[in-house]
């Protein structure tokens, strides 16, 4: 591929000054005069009717300004996820802010109070009777779906929020044709996204009903939207202000949560004030999760490694209230299970259940780090029973460039790498080495596994019910620079950086010139789909670049004037406009802008000048728009492991990861992707497990002395990123996406290897140091 | 922010400061290092809290080290032991040495060792290593001072038997005569976790490589206090410390333990665990004797 000016390098993040210097541009730091603090009275019980409430003492206490009940509530019920529109036909419309009737998990809000300190606030909480009628409640699926059950919401017949299923072919006649069958349950838990920043809001809500909020959120939009719905008004009257940064998301933050309608009533019981409310670690853990799934997989292959059918029914906890549930369902049953690899017979059935347990939320990888583990655990299983290689066994049943892609056949799998990202990761961990170098008499035990991720996505474009546009404004200054205001957030994952690259490759100016504006909000800059599938890079960057592309057609009309020349005969690069071909000639783009926005008529020593009509206006250039495909990332993933068989303990030795995302806008942000996705997935697969009391339903592990994520001693010595370069026609400079796809592989990756160190399998997560020595068989 | 009911905060500059203090409000929590008070005050256990008596200033952070052994100023912090030179080479201290490794900076940093024992938290790893070193506390009450093992010190889960408003005022670590070495090991969900079973030991022989003196503790919910494995010292002393010894000693451990199961690992686990890391402290050791 053509090498690039800002494109494939890697620049220096914009955001890495204010980063570690801490603190600005975060909204855990917004402070406005008159703030009160508020904070969230919670059932403590899984499944009660409240009785009654009375909030007289709390009323009463010094300090406090207001206390929030139901009937200040409205009451109405709707989708709370960002990305789909509140009323989206396809999702659960059963999440309500305060319903004053039922509470159906610990944690699920019944009052707030706002006072002037959040102390005051919180002593207040315990002055506010509330009178419960404890139900029965029940925490598992299984149970919930059994006759007799506590029913959780009207309208869902055995506790069954959605049940998506599809069906390609004949799979009886398919397992009826395979020489092996192979059945396995795959189970998975619940993990926390583990932002840095907790989740917090400052809301004022004025005497007119005017809402201005700043807010932890990936999407300024989705915020809108739903505090609108949720407080029934029209959605102009709600700004969502875009915070420059916010501490991580990793789909954490991807639905309206309680605090923000909360906070908003809160300020407008006050009077005006601005209401801050911060969520505490241990509310963060009770509120947003990944959603346990038991996927039942059955397989059926020829002897050398065809797929012949493929059944699998996926059985999700959604908890209280459906929220993502309605949702990860079908990514997982899609991108989790069935379009990474063909077969000729398929059936899927999903089914979304409610329990009396936390809610759900959006994580990274959405539904499909709990197919990959069912599915890339099984083909192992299946390699190691009939003597294939996993390699070739997966290249054998995978898709080609050049197929349709298989969610929607009008778009084509343009750009797809899997093939050289199997080969050379192989390569790099020396997969062909690896007999010689596992197991051991010792009592600790190496083994090398590998799983892969097929087919990802690059945003949500054709997917039902889902946003997905972009949109940008681009303005040059007279200073040669530019800015760029979007309403995509920067989650943390170097969003500024990339989309301040693709603007400048475009615009022709160096790094470091084109600047993310400060100022956005809703009211200000275009619609945007909010930051999660994987698509910021992708469908954002292609807003940014029509943006930067409308720009640079009114700089080239501009400087066209100042040359007398055509528009059509300039280029531009390095902050200089130049006629093509010939380089002598040329204008800068500082000199230009100041042009377009200089006085028409110029004082010159020889007296006024007039400039041209045609040169006059500020540069800009506008976008909205979609992206026209969904091109899929794709991944492999190798590891080697050591077990040590005395304790159960595993140590990640090394992970190699090779990815197809197109061209890479900066190699060190998808290096740091990588590396990040890697940690998350490896605590998925080893030790991150929100657990609960099996008989209240309350959580035992909602910090982090009791929730274990890898730290960076646990983290293995050595990770290779390779990165295989595709040069994606559809994406902005030949760019597909990053984010989820790393996600995803390491968990069956890791189980993969631990068998082969130990020759155990096991299909459940965490696989805990215990899990291993009783599977060892030494408990 | 759940020391809702805090109304004074106390920073005396001197012990008889302090003891005025303690003596004139009988409900006043003492801080030093403050983790294991901000463990308790997230989780809302501190609600009731109504003063808080600050000790780092009133001058107990000397650490002395001498012919008789270490001595620890109750509010030394755990990286101030880590810079005395001889807690790094001297194999008698190994355990120490070894405990000191596994807390993250920021804890080093501000915990104490008055304030890891007096908390009296099974999963806490110092409190495990100071038992198999044989060390006491010195205290300071209303009625005078005293002297007490760890031993005698830990009662159970979180409780120690200090009198109210006695206070520790250093801890001493006797140094052992002959040849000594000893070594402490932790299991852990990660770097920044409570121990899920720990072991240390303490181990003399004389020239033949005959055990002489053994002590044996295990810690992280093995039991509802830190403790000392009597069965595992039995098997050890008098023996010669080869590989057969030393997993017996480790087998043993099983008759002086009651583990507990939470959700970091069930009785079953740590049980097997408990095993296992006490024979390869032991091995640490023996290490160290050569």
């Amino acid at each position: 591929m053509n090498r690039m000016n800002v494109v494939g390098h890697s620049v220096e993040r914009p955001d890495a000054y204010d980063k570690v210097t801490g603190g600005k541009g975060y909204p855990v730091n917004v402070k406005l005069p008159g703030m009160l603090h508020a904070k969230i009275l919670r059932s403590p019980y899984a499944h009660a009717r409240i009785v009654g409430i009375d909030a007289s003492r709390a009323e009463k206490l010094p300090g406090v300004k207001a206390v929030l009940l139901s009937r200040d509530v409205p009451q109405v019920k709707f989708c709370p996820v960002f990305f789909v529109p509140v009323d989206a036909p396809s999702m659960v419309l059963d999440f309500d802010v305060m319903n004053g009737e039922v509470v159906r998990y610990v944690g699920q809000p019944v009052a707030a109070v706002a006072a002037t300190t959040a102390e005051i606030a919180e002593a207040a909480l315990s002055l506010i009777d509330v009178e419960y009628e404890e139900l029965p409640a029940v925490f598992t699926p299984e149970a919930a779906m059994q006759p007799g059950a506590p029913q959780l919401h009207p309208g869902a017949a055995n506790n069954v929020a959605k049940n998506p299923s599809f069906v390609a072919g004949d799979v009886e006649k398919g397992f009826a044709e395979a020489d092996f069958v192979f059945e396995g349950v795959y189970e998975t838990q619940r993990q926390h996204t583990c932002y840095m920043e907790p989740r917090v809001c400052v809301a004022e809500m004025d005497r007119q009903d005017n809402v201005t909020i700043h807010v932890t959120t990936q999407h300024l939009f989705g915020t809108r939207e739903k505090l609108a719905y949720a407080l029934k008004l029209p959605e102009s009257k709600v700004k969502v202000i875009k915070s420059p940064y916010i501490g991580g998301g990793f789909g954490g933050k991807l639905e309206l949560s309680y605090m923000e309608p909360i906070a908003t009533l809160l300020s407008k019981k006050s009077g005006g004030r601005p209401v801050r409310l911060e969520q505490t670690r241990h509310e963060d853990f009770i509120t947003t999760t990944r959603n346990p799934i038991k996927v039942y997989l059955k397989t059926g292959v020829k002897k050398d490694g065809t797929f012949t059918a493929r059944y699998a029914r996926s059985v999700l906890d959604c908890g209280a209230y459906a929220t993502h549930g309605a949702e990860v369902i079908m990514v997982h049953g899609a991108f989790g299970l069935f379009f990474n690899y063909h077969a000729p017979h398929t059936h899927w059935e999903g089914q979304t259940v409610y329990t009396n347990n936390m809610i759900g939320g959006g994580f990274r990888g959405y539904g499909a780090p709990q197919g990959s583990f069912a599915v890339e655990s099984q083909i192992d299983e299946i390699c190691d029973k009939l003597g294939l290689d996993p390699i070739e066994m997966r290249l054998k049943n995978a898709r080609k460039q050049g197929e349709p892609h298989p969610f929607n056949p009008a778009f084509t799998i343009a750009t797809y790498g899997l093939e050289d990202c199997l080969r050379q990761g192989a390569a790099k961990i020396d997969w062909p080495g690896r007999r010689s170098a596992r197991g051991g008499d010792g009592v600790r035990k190496r083994g090398f596994g590998m799983a892969v991720h097929p087919v990802w996505v690059s945003g949500c474009m054709g997917f039902p019910d889902i946003y997905e546009h972009s949109g940008a404004i681009i303005k040059l200054n007279r200073d040669g620079t530019a800015d760029l205001a979007s309403a995509a957030m920067d989650i943390g994952s170097g969003q500024i950086t990339t989309l301040c690259q693709i603007a400048a490759e475009e615009l022709g100016l160096p790094a470091g010139a084109v600047r993310m504006s400060s100022g956005c909000d809703t009211d200000n800059v275009p619609f945007d789909a909010p930051t999660h599938a994987s698509r910021v890079t992708y469908s954002a960057g292609n807003a940014v670049k029509a943006a930067a592309a409308a720009a640079k057609k009114r700089l080239f009309e501009v400087v066209a004037t100042m040359m007398e020349v055509s528009p059509d005969d300039l280029e531009v690069a390095n902050g200089t406009v130049s006629v093509k071909g010939a380089p002598g000639k040329s204008v800068t783009v500082a000199e230009a802008a100041q042009r377009a926005e200089s006085p028409f008529v110029q004082m010159t020593a020889e007296g006024p000048k007039e400039t041209t009509i045609g040169e006059k206006g500020t540069i800009v250039g506008i976008a909205s728009l979609s992206p026209t495909s969904n091109p899929p990332p794709c991944a492999a993933q190798f590891v080697e492991v050591e077990v040590d068989t005395e304790t159960g303990e595993v140590k990640v030795l090394h992970a190699v990861y090779a990815h197809d995302i197109g061209r890479v806008i900066n190699p060190a942000a998808a290096e740091g992707q990588v590396e990040g996705g890697f940690q998350q997935g490896m605590g998925y697969a080893l030790m991150e497990h929100i657990q609960f009391d099996p008989e209240t339903g309350a959580c035992l592990t909602s910090d982090f002395l009791d929730y274990k994520m890898p730290t960076a001693v646990e983290m293995p010595r050595r990770i290779d990123s390779i990165f295989i370069e595709t040069d994606e026609p559809s994406g902005p400079f030949g760019a597909k996406s990053l984010s989820e796809c790393c996600v995803i592989t390491p968990a069956p990756a890791i189980a993969n290897a631990i068998f082969d160190a130990i020759g155990v399998r096991f299909r459940q997560l965490p696989i805990t140091p215990e899990k291993i020595l009783a599977g060892l068989g030494k408990l | 922010m759940a020391l809702l009911n805090l109304k004074e905060f106390h920073s005396p500059r001197s012990l008889a400061d302090a003891r005025a203090l303690l003596d004139a409000n009988e409900d006043a929590l003492v801080l030093s290092g403050g983790t294991f008070l901000h463990g308790l005050e997230a989780r809302g256990l501190l609600s009731d809290v109504e003063a808080l008596v600050d000790i780092r200033r009133i001058g107990l952070d000397a650490v002395e080290i001498d012919g008789a052994g270490l001595e620890i100023g109750a509010t030394a912090t755990f990286a101030r032991l880590q810079a005395v030179p001889e807690v790094g080479t001297e194999a008698w201290l190994g355990a120490l040495a070894d405990a000191l490794t596994y807390p993250p900076v920021q804890i080093r940093n501000t915990a104490t060792f008055g304030g890891c024992v007096a908390a009296a938290c099974p999963f806490f790893d110092i409190p495990t290593a100071l038992l198999a070193l044989d060390a006491s506390v010195d205290t300071d009450g209303p009625d005078g001072g005293r002297s007490l093992s760890l031993s005698e010190l830990f009662m159970g889960l979180f409780a120690n038997t200090l009198d109210t408003g006695e206070l520790i005022t250093a801890l001493f670590v006797p140094r052992p005569a002959g040849r000594v070495a000893s070594a402490f090991l932790k299991l852990e969900g990660n770097a920044n976790d409570l121990a899920i079973v720990n072991a240390a030991v303490r181990l003399s022989v004389d020239a033949g490589g005959v055990c002489t003196d053994a002590r044996v503790a295990l810690g992280g919910g093995v039991a509802e206090s830190t403790l000392r494995i009597p069965s595992a010292e039995t098997i050890l002393l008098g023996a010669k410390l080869d590989e057969a010894t030393l997993r017996a000693a480790g087998e043993a451990v099983a008759d002086d333990i009651s583990p507990m199961s939470d959700h970091r690992a069930s009785a079953a686990y740590r049980s097997a665990l408990a095993k296992v890391m006490t024979r390869r402290a032991l091995e640490r050791a023996v290490a160290r004797l050569s």
